[in-house]
């Protein structure tokens, strides 16, 4: 009987350990993953004495914040890509927060208009190429990966992706849905193989000589260039970046965000802000570069000398916003057209 | 009479309460699907639907025909076959189930794809140079997720069926040998239909859930476009839609047998309890059983495991070891905890809706074990709307504001394992009912005892083993369990399985191979665990 006493014991104390937290704490609920934003939160907690606490799930924390109500436990929400942001702000999820810090730090395209959600880093979607098989010039802009020329040639992940429907979304802003619907289909007639596996593989792909022309985001470029496996820094010598759409009249190349908001219910809302401004800050920015090449919002912090490096680009001025709201019909195309 | 009568109330009341709360987060999800689609119906039939229903249709009848060839294959020969390394392999067929099917899949793709040891050896044995020198099945494909998932969800199939030959009485033999007919086909495997078709459900609900490997091969099953539908159009009303749809389908399996099974009888009412001796061989005959046995854990478990070993090799300094160790404990008993809360819940339900002789209490004991159809994230989606219902009408009971919320809480996460894996706990306690007389039960309460009394002295003793097996199965489900922990959990809360998710994600296999090892590990103790109980006879 002892033995049960004992194993109770420790089943009530497990039970109760990890249930009560602290008020002085700031909860988040993130989209990205924990080695991807600890460092920040450790400088944050190092600087301010505020500890965290983060759960991290890739799908529905926002049916998780919008069910607990005004019971919720979380502060901030830190998440990439504007289209999940947007679905926070559009179930009513976010508060909206005075900040002269931020409406300073992020330019006016990259937050929303009423202050619930701001954009803190900025990744490029860029067209990788063969050194070896693809001619440097050859290809200038988005639009060029439908052109028949390119038949069997291309690799890219799923057309549901969220980067992939980004893009779609940046492609109808542009020429408008039927046009949007155009190139799809002569990007798909163009793939390689069946769209499949992340951008990581679609380099490999290239290196491999399974396809010679792929979409990614800039900073994998960055993360195959210095990865601590030899193979993987071999397929990112193998390549040439194309930054899309510079020409002079040209839009510039698409760019998403990670971003962030405090939610509706917080009871810490003042701590949730000093988060965001920290990580618009100066340090921050650049650490975001430096862990995971990704590009400062804040128009008075430089790029790191390692993105530098890889070319200064034009960028898409569009209201990030508008890509989030073609959402639907972006997947409505790639369902349509196979991708 | 009277008193007994009462008592079987008592327990029918608890068997309704439970199987209702239980249902509840079922119900949440059918009536968000009952919200708006705004006309996303009509796109999806035009365009991916069609294409779903297949692929899912195919993937499910494959996966059933290689599962069921890998599983009753080996469970016969296990029992039927004394030969070298026979008990080594009666373990070892049962490994695979201690692997995730998604992270199976990801070491395969490795070794398999274009840049893998595997076609780089073809190549280079053959001096092919480009990948249009030669033809090579790709694995992200609809045939590599059947291997894969085949793999690795035989062994559900094989432990219930072998269960299931092993208990069959010799007696039957007997009669068909006199009968000179086939005891495989004219005895062994229809006897053991309710043990495979219960592995088979299993099997089946498994493959119409998974979200990690069709993620992986870019296969547009029904689940995939669950979250198509959800994360990229916005609405969740018309994902719930297609997971309620996808989830009557399979009940619509369920019940197709059950009502084909229907006045059958599975137990053996003699005395006379013998079980088959199994046969010595050696030499050839020996090989070809210990190939049967050897090929599917091969697949399922030794190769995935070599491959996952030889990532881990090469990234060995990347882990704060502190932090995994911790991890490792947390797992080990929030799943001990869950698949506790499991067993006692299913057989509580299962034992009085099986014995109360009741249909309607048959019934709904079925639907709360039909969580498993649901893809977990989906159900998780189901127990927030339904625990933060509780908690706000919590709330209006309350005047002060240190109410108790269950949201968020270690509670709501075993609820939630409860809710998915009560079909693992209710299937294994069923097809240990069925095997089970029930004129022991009757002689019990002819005797005087009570319906309480009979359960406990005389139904569960009998069937420990199967209730012993449906925990150990819980808990490897729980512990490899994805979705709902990455959902539900309290802040800072880490599994190996959420643990390794945030490398896999990023397809960082390196870094997701160790703490994927570690899950394989903590697996192997409850599955060698299980094997011990089995052989001993109770």
């Amino acid at each position: 009987m002892n033995k049960f006493k004992i194993l109770g014991l420790v089943l009530v104390l497990f039970l109760t350990s990890v249930n009560f937290l602290k008020s002085e704490e700031l909860n988040i609920y993130s989209h990205r993953q924990p080695f991807l934003i600890n460092p920040f939160l450790d400088e944050f907690t190092k600087k301010t004495g505020i500890a965290t606490n983060v759960i991290y799930s890739t799908k529905g924390l926002a049916q998780r914040l919008r069910s607990e109500g005004k019971n919720s436990p979380a502060d901030v929400v830190l998440t990439v890509d504007i289209g999940r942001l947007y679905i926070y702000q559009d179930m009513d999820l976010l508060s909206s927060i005075e900040s002269k810090k931020l409406s300073k730090n992020i330019p006016l395209h990259l937050r929303s208009s009423d202050n619930t959600w701001f954009g803190l880093s900025k990744r490029a979607r860029i067209i990788v190429t063969s050194k070896d098989r693809v001619k440097v010039g050859s290809i200038k802009r988005i639009e060029d990966l439908a052109d028949p020329r390119w038949k069997g040639k291309i690799c890219t992940r799923p057309g549901s992706h969220v980067y992939s429907r980004a893009l779609m979304s940046s492609m109808i802003a542009a020429h408008g849905l039927e046009n949007a619907e155009k190139w799809a289909g002569g990007l798909v007639s163009n793939l390689a193989r069946r769209p499949q596996g992340n951008d990581r593989a679609q380099v490999k792909a290239i290196f491999e000589g399974q396809c010679d022309i792929a979409i990614i985001n800039n900073y994998y470029f960055g993360k195959l260039k210095y990865s601590d496996k030899e193979d993987q820094r071999a397929w990112a010598r193998s390549l040439n970046l194309v930054f899309p759409n510079q020409g002079e009249n040209d839009r510039g190349a698409h760019v998403n965000i990670s971003g962030g908001g405090v939610a509706k219910y917080s009871k810490n809302k003042h701590l949730a802000v000093k988060l965001l401004e920290f990580l618009t800050d100066e340090f921050a920015q650049k650490l975001y570069g430096e862990i995971n090449f990704e590009y400062p919002v804040n128009p008075k912090v430089e790029a790191t000398e390692e993105l530098k490096s890889w070319g200064s680009f034009k960028e898409d001025k569009l209201p990030i916003l508008t890509i989030a709201k073609l959402s639907r019909e972006s997947q409505k195309i790639i369902d349509r057209v196979g991708w | 009479m009277s008193l007994n009568v009462r008592t079987l109330d008592f327990w029918q009341i608890i068997v309704l309460a439970l199987s209702i709360l239980i249902f509840c987060p079922l119900i949440a999800l059918i009536l968000i699907s009952f919200g708006d689609s705004e006309g996303l119906w009509g796109h999806l039939l035009e365009t991916v639907l069609i294409r779903y229903v297949k692929t899912t249709l195919f993937l499910m009848v494959g996966v059933s025909f290689f599962s069921l060839l890998f599983g009753i294959i080996s469970a016969w020969i296990l029992t039927n076959y004394e030969f070298r390394f026979s008990k080594v392999l009666e373990v070892l067929m049962l490994l695979p189930l201690a692997c995730p099917a998604y992270l199976v899949a990801y070491a395969y793709t490795d070794f398999f794809e274009y840049a893998g040891p595997v076609q780089g050896f073809i190549r280079d044995l053959m001096g092919w140079k480009t990948a249009s020198d030669y033809v090579f099945p790709e694995i992200r494909s609809l045939g590599g997720a059947i291997f894969v998932l085949s793999s690795v969800l035989y062994p559900y199939i094989y432990l219930l069926s072998r269960t299931a030959f092993r208990e069959t009485p010799n007696s039957y033999y007997e009669v068909a040998q006199l009968y000179n007919r086939n005891i495989f086909w004219s005895v062994s495997l229809p006897l053991a239909r309710p043990a495979i078709v219960a592995g088979l459900a299993l099997v089946c609900m498994e493959v119409v859930s998974d979200f990690g490997t069709v993620e992986y091969f870019a296969l547009e099953t029904l689940t995939l476009g669950i979250f198509n539908v959800w994360i990229g159009m916005n609405n969740i009303n018309a994902a719930a839609q297609i997971s309620t749809f996808t989830f009557i389908f399979i009940l619509m399996l369920l019940l197709v047998e059950i009502r084909s099974r229907a006045g059958k009888r599975f137990n053996d009412t003699s005395s006379r309890q013998t079980n088959k001796k199994a046969k010595l061989i050696t030499g050839i005959e020996a090989f070809f059983c210990i190939a049967g046995c050897l090929i599917p854990v091969s697949l399922g478990f030794f190769i995935p495991i070599l491959i996952l070993l030889s990532n881990a090799l090469t990234s060995l300094n990347f882990h704060n070891y502190y932090e995994v160790t911790k991890i490792f404990t947390n797992t080990l008993i929030i799943s001990s905890i869950g698949a506790f809360c499991i067993m006692g819940v299913s057989t509580i339900i299962a034992c009085t809706a099986y014995l109360s002789g009741k249909k309607y209490l048959r019934t709904v004991a079925n639907f709360s074990a039909s969580g498993y159809a649901f893809p977990g994230t989906m159900l998780a989606i189901g127990i927030l709307v339904f625990i933060g219902f509780v908690d706000r009408t919590l709330d209006l009971f309350s005047s002060t504001d240190s109410t108790f919320y269950l949201s968020g809480t270690i509670f709501m996460l075993i609820f939630a394992y409860i809710v998915k894996f009560q079909a693992v706990g209710y299937g294994a306690v069923l097809s240990g009912l069925t095997k089970t007389s029930p004129n022991l039960i009757w002689a019990s309460r002819t005797l005087g005892m009570s319906f309480q009394k009979t359960i406990s002295r005389i139904t569960i003793p009998l069937i420990k083993k199967s209730i012993i097996a449906g925990g150990v199965l819980a808990f490897v489900d729980i512990m490899k369990e994805l979705p709902i922990t990455l959902l539900l959990r309290p802040f800072d809360f880490e599994t190996l399985a959420t643990f390794t998710y945030q490398f896999a994600h990023d397809e960082l296999m390196g870094k997701a191979s160790i703490p994927a090892l570690l899950i394989i590990l903590v697996g192997l103790i409850p599955v060698i665990f299980l094997n011990k109980i089995l052989r001993t006879n109770v």
